[in-house]
């Protein structure tokens, strides 16, 4: 059960479904034992780039290339990649042992070992004499357990998961979560997640890849994508989802930032790497806070508002804030009335700041 | 004067309750009673004595005739309903789609005519041989026996069956198709191993209604091949219509009857088993 991952490199994928140009030109490269999430919203891409990886969707133009030969011409069966569905796909008319030795029974295995390799991965996956099982028997959870033992039963150097994890309620799948990304580091197997859920992407994989609209928009670690992300479709992907337009002013080793009445100045690199002109910031709700609508700003930008609606979530209170023209969303602790004139206090240094041009993403 | 919900009930349905009395109940008595009652009256197994006497052949024929059409049927609807499903050349997908409907809608009548043309010894398929230069004209053999009739049948009825089948498949999620070929199982594997296991209980269904449709054929034994052996239909026919003699036919009739039977029985069989099995 020592399967050792496969390296992918995939160069300027083309796949289109009819005449609609699905995956326009992708590179990207899987390291062998890594654990990659593809991740973005319906219709971006990402699970048509999985399907053209295991062979369901035929490729266009590009190449597809594990341990250096290209399989992009090759049928599913020839692949070598192991899948877990969405849908658990088991077979209803087998057992538990049938369903996970189904794959090594293509590969003439043995009922011994057949029966030996299924009774291990049970074991591993917590679901330990269930062999004779009707998987039709079984709860989600434990099918999806079934799923992913008869992708791993026969040691396949690449796992590709396609949303295994949304049918599950939320319990579960917080459990599971925790024991794909364990079973992957221990099998070293490299794996490709294709997920809509931020959080799931961030808590399982090394790598997130975001993807829009057939195109990558960026790669990086959970921590680079969601701290510096490059463009405003990324901050807002990632849950940047306040808007607030600026002007950015440089100057000498800072740029002065303006917002309506407020002001503030960003030192450093921060601030020069910043595009000069009108601009449109991102932000969290949970990086703001609420003020006095005439405190002294500091470090921070204070952007005078009114509060237009309020709910509470549970811990926090969550404000609905009018400033500058826009609705912002504020997550805060201590208890304001509606109609109160506040002012929002936004670190600069939290800002995801992008040039109006460019970020075409409505607030 | 008020009826009560049950008498009003019997009332909307006593006039389908009559055309069955009518249409169905009345003539199968009567052939029933028919069929057991002897020259002088009284009952009597005479007339299935002479049935057996004369038909025992015909009805071994008739069975195996019927039999091997199905099992031709089955497969040709597994080939055909397979390809739709997991066929992934467009263009022969496409026109088999287009194609493979189209005898559901001929009459037996005139499928065996078609037949007749088509298997005779110099009909069109060993016209065809001959002049495509595969045979010589004296090598020709008539198909228009036993194999002409499983031929007409299996080309009637593998529509139905393929209809069937092919929307049991289609009903089947893809992803369980997918599963199979992704862990190495080529298309004809997916085919027999994971797809055909779950959808045997519509295949089965539709196996067991050809099964009494083709039992109950006339046309085609009559047209397509010789007099004898022949099938019960054909026998039935004949009884009546030169003795007039309707215990033998009508005895015949009962072990048709017999016979769908046993095909009934197995479809309830099945149906009663989806039933438990269902959650």
């Amino acid at each position: 059960m020592s399967g050792v991952g496969a390296a992918i490199e995939v160069r300027g994928l083309h796949v289109a479904y009819g005449g609609t140009k699905v995956l326009h030109g992708i590179d990207l490269d899987f390291a062998p034992g890594t654990f990659t999430a593809l991740l973005g919203s319906s219709g971006c891409g990402k699970t048509t780039l999985l399907r053209s990886l295991s062979g369901f969707v035929p490729v266009e133009s590009g190449s597809i290339a594990v341990g250096g030969k290209d399989v992009a011409g090759l049928p599913p069966e020839k692949r070598g990649m192991a899948m877990v569905f969405q849908s658990y796909a088991l077979w209803p008319h087998m057992t538990v042992l049938q369903n996970i030795g189904y794959g090594l029974k293509l590969r003439g295995a043995s009922k011994g070992d057949i029966a030996a390799k299924v009774s291990s991965l049970l074991a591993m996956l917590g679901l330990a004499g269930y062999e004779d099982r009707k998987v039709t028997a079984m709860s989600g959870g434990q099918r999806q357990r079934v799923a992913l033992g008869r992708a791993l039963a026969v040691d396949p150097g690449i796992l590709l998961l396609d949303e295994p994890l949304s049918n599950l309620d939320a319990k579960i799948r917080m459990t599971m979560r925790h024991e794909i990304r364990a079973i992957q580091q221990r099998l070293g197997v490299t794996t490709i997640h294709v997920t809509h859920d931020r959080e799931e992407a961030m808590t399982m994989a090394d790598r997130l890849v975001i993807m829009n609209a057939g195109r990558i928009a960026q790669i990086g670690t959970p921590e680079e994508v969601y701290d510096r992300p490059n463009s405003a479709f990324v901050a807002n992907f990632m849950g940047a989802e306040n808007v607030l337009p600026l002007r950015v002013e440089p100057g000498e080793g800072s740029a002065a930032i303006t917002a309506g009445e407020a002001r503030g100045v960003l030192p450093n690199e921060l601030g020069l790497a910043l595009p000069a002109g009108e601009a449109l910031a991102y932000f969290r709700d949970d990086v703001v806070s609420l003020d006095a609508p005439d405190a002294a700003a500091g470090e921070d930008l204070v952007v005078p508002g009114r509060i237009a609606a309020r709910s509470y979530p549970g811990g926090l209170y969550r404000y609905r804030v009018e400033a500058a023209g826009r609705q912002i969303t504020v997550d805060h602790a201590v208890r304001h009335e509606p109609g109160a004139a506040v002012g929002l206090r936004i670190p600069l240094s939290r800002l995801h700041i992008f040039p109006a041009a460019q970020a075409s993403i409505p607030a | 004067m008020s009826i009560s919900q049950r008498q009003l009930a019997l009332l909307l349905v006593a006039p389908g309750l009559a055309l069955v009395a009518a249409l169905f109940l009345y003539p199968l008595s009567f052939s029933l009673i028919s069929a057991f009652t002897g020259p002088q009256g009284g009952v009597s197994l005479d007339a299935f004595r002479k049935a057996w006497e004369f038909y025992s052949g015909d009805v071994l024929f008739t069975v195996v005739i019927v039999l091997a059409s199905c099992l031709f049927t089955g497969l040709a609807a597994i080939i055909i309903a397979g390809t739709l499903t997991l066929g992934e050349n467009r263009w022969i997908v496409g026109t088999l789609k287009a194609l493979y409907r189209w005898p559901l809608f001929i009459p037996f009548i005139v499928a065996a005519q078609c037949m007749r043309t088509f298997l005779a010894k110099n009909g069109l398929m060993n016209n065809s041989f001959v002049a495509l230069g595969l045979m010589e004209p004296l090598q020709t053999v008539s198909f228009l026996d036993w194999r002409g009739i499983i031929a007409t049948f299996v080309w009637k009825q593998t529509p139905f069956v393929a209809l069937l089948l092919a929307g049991a498949l289609a009903a089947i999620d893809r992803a369980m198709l997918e599963a199979g070929r992704n862990l190495g199982a080529s298309r004809l594997r997916v085919l027999v191993e994971l797809a055909l296991p779950q959808v045997m209980p519509q295949l089965l269904v539709a196996l067991v209604l050809s099964f009494v449709t083709m039992l109950s054929v006339l046309s085609v034994p009559m047209m397509v091949a010789g007099s004898q052996p022949t099938m019960l239909t054909v026998d039935m026919a004949f009884r009546i219509n030169s003795y007039g003699d309707y215990a033998t036919a009508n005895a015949l009739g009962v072990i048709t009857y017999l016979l769908s039977a046993g095909a009934a029985i197995i479809y309830l069989k099945r149906g009663m088993a989806a039933k438990e099995g269902a959650p």
